[in-house]
């Protein structure tokens, strides 16, 4: 831009040491501690941390002349640091974000070269630095602690590396609900939910270490040695949180009102893959037949709720997600499960159950011996058939509202609803007609709770065949839903191709004309 | 690249039962500035939003230089540069910090970051207030700091959504000056305003739509054409001006004709030929006329006689 272009560095801003530094650093980051530095309530909170952290340490020093150690003051700062870093540093990301939001300044940087996971990974360094601010004010004080005895290294640096994976997990989850008030209609929900979440977890952390019983979980922890199973189940738990939080605040930035799930979908096939290779890396052999049975009905927990939302999307493609179909037919099966839309998405849970059943079966033999074990695998076959029964029809009634995503909202109350009535309605019907609840009866077939657990124990080979039956049956009527999903994108590959093919021979006349 | 800026195809954009977009379809070219008219509700800003990449269409496309907003949206981005009606800067940042932000945001480091931001700085005459809050900032020069940070990326269309709304006189032809001083250096200037005489003295061409729907688009004298609008003339006599008009109510092509004090303005629909037989037969009259000229006219004229005024 010729106009407007001149040789001389703006004064202010002359390349300084930090100037040149921060080229490498997220612009998000360097812009939140510009604003920190020049703001109030930053400074004001380190100096509160700081006042309460002298006033731990003047008291643990009286007190040690009296012969006491260094675990009281030790807890004492570690409850200090609770809400600072699960409720201070998260509670400053979402609402960074909601200033971004309310303002449309989110868009414009959207417009930039950040993009949602720039932004949300910027809102991470920053809490990152905050952590590690706070940290060192309160560092004086632990080690005291350390040296008054009485606390140990490793207690110290795993209380703080719990605290920085927590704090991590709670800053996506905030900045991930700040995202989702961009639709007006989640506003509300998102900031009460927020501040409800975020001051629980807080109060409860709080009173988990001062009452001492934090003490004696670490204490045992680092004894017990399964240390390592321990840390990395929470990391691994940490890292899908922030994953998940991610893709939420990415799907809400983005387009808000777009029909999007791919990542989604993408996500709950990896995370399986994450979960059993950290059986396999962190867990002794002889916990494997109880851990492999726990994840696997939990997954299937997990896919019932991921499904409950794949099927309640609008039903066909955007233009926008049609114009970026893969370009190889090879790729549209793969395409049909993971693209968007109700009718993909019943598809994408279809493929994800069989997926899970076929893990379930490879690992059986080995792993399936004990009872609860036993147990767990037909409540996670039955909550697959179950899934299937309700996310069928929960893609049903949302077919019969409008195809915007008022309706998305409308059928995601109403699934949960259907079912709630489906548990509730036979036992109001038994108190009518018989005065009291009977037993199971066939009337209670649609209440999943009480149904597995009628069958999952001596009754089991009378429920295979039904099982065998609603299966295949919910298998047959699915075919022209998935066939009718994978001609969309059939039809949007080829539009692709068609496009390419068209730019390419414009391409070759531009050329040829020159 | 050689064709158009900026081409709507077929725009369809719907919320619900609301057809916002339909079926619009226009361009405009490089070093143009384009005034995009409609009463509210027009679907002005859903067009520039997709245009834009911030909103996705039913149907139809967008091509920014040839570039699809919807195949390729993030080579769009780097050739819009998109100023919303609203600007919200974040606190606790001067304006050189804010604007050092979304250089750093738009891929700009080192040196050419600082030359950017200064000189940028410099063009929207925001040098003096440099180390002022940005939020502390008045209206005309909060407005003048988004623009700023519009052109940080060199970007070749501008898409400006009520860029005037709120600022004072002065400030609005301030910002009007740095407008044209774009379009001269080649730039692309799509800018929706309700400020039509500010936008009709500015504008190359217009687009004018209504309900989502493009009514008239071209120049103002393509449209005039276009629209048949009966053109007025305005004369000026010495003394009494009565003698004149009903003189002027006797003559061919001439329609209604107003006094405004020594001042006439009529309604004339012959062509040029026609108009300086008219004026020699004022002056074989013995008239006392001093002035006597076409008055254009102008986009308020063609956006009232275009559009209805239906609501959505």
């Amino acid at each position: 831009m010729t106009t407007i272009t001149t040789d001389d560095p703006a004064p202010a801003l002359r390349a300084s040491p930090w100037s040149r530094l921060s080229d490498r650093l997220n612009p998000i980051l360097v812009r939140e501690v510009q604003q920190a530095i020049k703001g109030r309530v930053f400074p004001l909170t380190v100096f509160a941390t700081l006042v309460v952290c002298v006033s731990i340490a003047l008291f643990a020093a009286s007190r040690h002349s009296e012969g006491a150690d260094g675990r009281g003051a030790f807890y004492a700062g570690l409850a200090t640091l609770v809400p600072l870093v699960i409720f201070i540093v998260p509670m400053h990301a979402y609402q960074s974000m909601r200033t971004e939001l309310k303002g449309g300044i989110v868009e414009q940087l959207l417009l930039s070269r950040l993009t949602p996971g720039a932004v949300l990974f910027g809102k991470l360094q920053t809490a990152m630095v905050q952590f590690v601010l706070y940290v060192s004010v309160l560092a004086p004080l632990l080690a005291t602690t350390y040296l008054l005895r009485g606390v140990d290294l490793p207690t110290i640096l795993l209380s703080l590396g719990f605290a920085m994976v927590l704090c991590l997990a709670a800053t996506a989850f905030a900045v991930s609900s700040a995202a989702q008030a961009i639709v007006p209609a989640l506003q509300g929900v998102a900031s009460l939910g927020i501040a409800l979440g975020l001051g629980i977890a807080t109060f409860g952390l709080i009173g988990f270490v001062l009452s001492g019983t934090y003490a004696m979980a670490i204490g045992a922890l680092l004894r017990s040695g399964h240390l390592w199973p321990a840390v990395s189940a929470l990391v691994l738990l940490a890292a899908y949180v922030t994953v998940l939080s991610w893709l939420a605040a990415r799907s809400f930035l983005v387009h808000a009102f777009e029909n999007k799930s791919t990542g989604f979908r993408v996500f709950l096939f990896v995370a399986p893959v994450f979960a059993y290779a950290w059986m396999l890396l962190a867990i002794e052999l002889r916990y494997w037949s109880e851990v492999f049975a726990g994840m696997t009905f939990g997954m299937t927990l997990i896919g019932v709720c991921f499904g409950a939302f794949m099927v309640t999307e609008q039903r066909g493609l955007s233009p926008r997600v049609r114009a970026h179909a893969p370009a190889a037919p090879a790729l549209a099966l793969p395409a049909t499960v993971l693209l968007p839309g109700r009718d993909r998405g019943l598809l994408c849970y279809t493929v994800y159950a069989v997926a899970l059943l076929l893990v379930g079966m490879l690992g059986w033999p080995a792993w399936g011996s004990s009872t609860e074990a036993k147990l767990l695998g037909r409540s996670g076959l039955m909550v697959l058939v179950y899934g299937l029964v309700y996310l069928s029809i929960g893609r049903w009634l949302r077919g019969r509202l409008a195809d915007n995503l008022q309706g998305n909202h409308i059928a995601r109350v109403m699934l949960p609803l259907l079912l709630f009535l489906c548990i509730v309605l036979p036992v109001v019907f038994d108190l009518l007609v018989s005065d009291r609840v009977r037993g199971w009866h066939l009337g209670h077939v649609m209440n999943p709770f009480w149904t597995i657990d009628q069958f999952v124990g001596d009754r089991w080979p009378r429920a295979v065949p039904v099982l065998i039956a609603v299966a295949v049956l919910m298998f047959v009527l699915q075919l022209p839903i998935a066939g009718r999903a994978l001609r969309e994108v059939t039809a949007a590959i080829a539009a692709r191709r068609a496009r390419a093919a068209g730019g390419a021979t414009a391409a070759a006349a531009a050329r040829a004309e020159e | 690249m050689s064709g158009s800026l900026l081409e709507v195809q077929n725009l369809d954009r719907s919320y619900g039962k609301v057809h916002a977009v339909r079926d619009l379809s226009f361009t405009m070219q490089r070093g143009q500035i384009t005034g995009f008219v409609g009463p509210n509700g027009a679907g002005k800003t859903t067009t520039m939003r997709i245009a834009a990449t911030l909103d996705v269409p039913d149907g139809g496309d967008v091509r920014i230089d040839g570039v699809s907003v919807l195949v390729e949206p993030r080579l769009a981005r780097l050739k819009i540069g998109y100023m919303a009606d609203q600007f919200h800067p974040y606190p606790n940042l001067d304006v050189l910090q804010y604007l050092d932000f979304f250089a750093r945001a738009y891929g700009l480091r080192g040196d050419r970051r600082r030359r950017t931001v200064r000189s940028v700085a410099e063009f929207c005459g925001l040098v003096e207030f440099a180390d002022r809050p940005a939020t502390g900032l008045s209206k005309g020069m909060g407005q003048r700091l988004h623009l700023a940070k519009t052109l940080l990326h060199d970007p070749q269309l501008l898409i400006l959504d009520e860029p005037a709304a709120g600022l004072d006189p002065r400030a609005r032809i301030e910002f009007r000056a740095l407008l044209k001083e774009l379009a001269a250096a080649g730039k692309g200037v799509l800018i929706s305003s309700h400020i039509l005489p500010e936008l009709g003295e500015m504008c190359d061409s217009v687009v004018v739509i209504e309900r989502g729907q493009r009514i008239v688009a071209g120049t103002i004298a393509e449209i005039q054409r276009h629209q048949e609008l009966e053109q007025a003339v305005v004369a000026r006599t010495i003394g009494d001006a009565a003698p004149l008009q009903r003189f002027l109510l006797t003559q061919p092509h001439v329609g209604e004709v107003a006094i405004d004090g020594a001042r006439l303005r009529f309604a004339f629909g012959g062509d040029d030929e026609a108009l300086a037989g008219l004026l020699a037969a004022v002056v074989q009259q013995g008239l006392p006329i001093v002035e006597f000229a076409r008055a254009e006219a102008d986009l308020e004229d063609i956006f009232l006689k275009t559009t209805k005024g239906r609501l959505q």
